[in-house]
């Protein structure tokens, strides 16, 4: 990607930039780690039940600080989410509802490092990988087949993803988190059948992106009609695509995102696509906000992950999907 | 939700439901007072309430087509607190984008009503509890609804006038998606899908039925909605006590016959009134403000 690489040049004071986030990254995160509650996890917001995506985020964001790594806090919250699994291996979005969900994906995403954590994540991924959504079965297909050319959608059916829910629809986010999940396992912990799940889920991306570029929550086109892409599913399809083969659609897609993150005014969105530039090695441009425009308290307000997100976000040395070398190191010319 | 809205009541016993419709050509005109005006003749029991509006914020929409307009919701908002109400929350849960705070941001909801803080709740992360479904619509036995919609006195739906390229319209029923959380079902709410669209409308409303219903016709969307369709000015606010009635209504406005949309005939049998018998017309007359939407092809029966 030379031409968005080469943009690392032009950001102006990035050591001054990287040494203010990394400060106000430290009051987020003491905000985040009051937010835990007795049972280990986190809720939405403060004093809400626990649930498992927030304790996740709020996991994979205390994770990637050095101290925080086997503390009472991170272990409590793995104990957790381990408590919260269910017998066939997924997880549900909290103990109550019995059914697993793309949660699944994250959660073992965030437990992969974790050792204490192997067997949960080995049965998560199980789960995982025997769960096809049932719109793309060799059955639905056939039916598909017998029916006359459909205006309404332009996929390809013989790929497969994941869905929010199981036996459902392949859909952009629940398929990035599960390549996710699949590319942060260990290899030992990966069921037989990972590789072939995840050359369908890839050609699955690429097949939904939308035609400019980027990727909505998975209908590039309805009755002839282009999809708007999101920066949220685009960013997390990206993430999940860094390690896959090199596709137009990938350079694509980057360069929307690039042209889109002067114009969003969320922090989520911001956050998050500030991760996904930085780990391709693309120097966010200047957006029309910045993370330090929010309080702690506000991000908190807004969620629980939208707080780990920006956490994230402003954690040079974080270890997932981590802050590419080409940018540390402009960094620390600039430095010296 | 009121006690009567807790349960099913079949259309021969209940009593007439009443629909106002306004004319207002334009956003900018003064709708706090047309709005007072419109909901004070309802002589609604507000005194002391606490009150969710629940509007249609389905994506990032700067051009204001597709949302229900922040003008329409603040105006409402302020109405309700003149009449009584103790607190007026703002609540939705979009079903295509997670990022909330994005979509606020691109209609420019703080602009309009102030700043909201816990005014506002995020219904896809709200804390949520089980609501056992008494309809069977669906063969879903179950839903996880948030303890917002479920907690407060009285729920307003607040849809935009579109149709729909699944469902045919979505108004007030089909506006109820947006309390479904995607924390628990995700983005889109694609259990509901498989589940059948139709019905689900049907399962959700029966579970947390809406008080009151406002409709933003002032600008539509025609054909492929509930996103990409074409917007059209049809220059009506509708009122009602009775979504389906409601319903009814505005799918006559835009020259549709109400009775031919599936969810809406069977929400007829069960959650109110759609015959024009059984509708106490107030304000302006059907005839003096349809507008006729066009439809996708699938939905051509639906044309009056």
């Amino acid at each position: 990607m030379p031409s968005l690489v080469a943009n690392i040049l032009e950001m102006p004071n990035q050591s001054e930039r990287t040494d203010f986030a990394a400060g106000l990254g430290d009051e987020f995160v003491s905000l985040l780690k009051t937010l835990q509650n007795a049972d280990g996890g986190w809720g939405f917001h403060a004093g809400e039940a626990s649930r498992v995506e927030p304790t996740s985020w709020a996991l994979r964001s205390l994770f990637g600080h050095a101290e925080a790594q086997g503390t009472e806090s991170f272990r409590k919250g793995a104990g957790y989410l381990q408590s919260a699994q269910l017998p066939d291996g997924s997880w549900p979005p909290f103990a109550e509802m019995r059914a697993g969900s793309w949660i699944t994906s994250l959660t073992c995403s965030v437990l992969a490092a974790d050792g204490q954590s192997a067997k949960n994540v080995a049965a998560g991924l199980k789960w995982l990988c025997d769960d096809f959504p049932r719109d793309s079965s060799p059955w639905m297909r056939f039916v598909q087949s017998l029916r006359p050319k459909s205006h309404i959608h332009s996929q390809n059916d013989s790929y497969r993803g994941w869905g929010w829910t199981p036996k459902t629809a392949s859909w952009v986010e629940p398929t990035a988190f599960a390549l996710l999940a699949l590319r942060d396992a260990p290899a030992e912990q990966l069921p037989r059948n990972a590789a072939e799940r995840r050359d369908l889920a890839v050609a699955l991306l690429y097949d939904r992106m939308c035609p400019g570029g980027g990727w909505n929550c998975g209908n590039p086109r309805v009755y002839g009609v282009d999809g708007d892409a999101l920066v949220l599913p685009t960013c997390w399809a990206l993430l999940a695509l860094r390690e896959a083969p090199e596709k137009p659609g990938r350079a694509l897609s980057l360069a929307w995102l690039q042209k889109e993150l002067a114009k969003i005014a969320s922090a989520a969105s911001l956050a998050v696509a500030q991760i996904t530039l930085e780990n391709y090695g693309v120097q966010p441009p200047h957006a029309s906000r910045e993370l330090q425009d929010w309080s702690a308290q506000a991000l908190a307000a807004q969620g629980t992950h939208v707080l780990a997100w920006v956490c994230l976000a402003l954690d040079p040395a974080r270890r997932w999907a981590p802050v590419s070398a080409t940018i540390r190191k402009d960094a620390a010319g600039k430095t010296s | 939700m009121s006690q009567r809205n807790r349960e099913l009541i079949p259309s021969f016993s209940r009593p007439p439901s009443r629909v106002m419709i306004r004319r207002v050509a334009r956003y900018e005109e003064n709708l706090l007072a047309l709005i007072y005006e419109s909901i004070s003749e309802f002589k609604l029991p507000l005194k002391d309430k606490t009150i969710l509006l629940k509007p249609n914020l389905v994506g990032l929409d700067p051009q204001g087509v597709m949302n229900t307009h922040p003008a329409v919701i603040a105006a409402t908002r302020e109405t309700f607190l003149k009449l009584g109400a103790a607190r007026v929350l703002i609540g939705d849960g979009p079903a295509l984008d997670r990022d909330t705070q994005a979509i606020l941001e691109s209609v420019r909801l703080k602009e309009f009503t102030g700043k909201l803080g816990k005014d506002f709740c995020d219904l896809n992360i709200d804390d949520v509890e089980r609501v056992e479904l008494q309809t069977h619509a669906t063969r879903l036995k179950e839903l996880f609804l948030p303890k917002t919609v479920l907690g407060v006195d009285f729920l307003v739906s607040m849809p935009k006038l579109k149709t729909h390229h699944w469902a045919g319209v979505t108004l007030s029923l089909k506006n109820m998606f947006g309390i479904v959380p995607g924390s628990c079902y995700g983005w889109p709410k694609n259990v509901l899908h498989w589940a059948g669209i139709d019905r689900s409308i049907l399962d959700i409303n029966a579970a947390a039925r809406p008080d009151f219903a406002i409709v933003d016709g002032i600008m539509g969307m025609e054909g492929n909605g509930p996103i990409q369709g074409t917007p059209k000015a049809a220059g009506v606010l509708l009122f009602g006590d009775d979504p389906v009635a409601v319903d009814a209504t505005a799918c006559r406005v835009m020259g549709l016959l109400p009775e031919k949309v599936d969810y809406l005939a069977r929400a007829g049998t069960m959650l109110g009134h759609l015959e024009s018998s059984k509708i106490q017309q107030l304000g302006e007359g059907i005839d003096a403000v349809k507008t006729p939407f066009a439809v996708l092809p699938e939905f051509v029966r639906m044309v009056a």
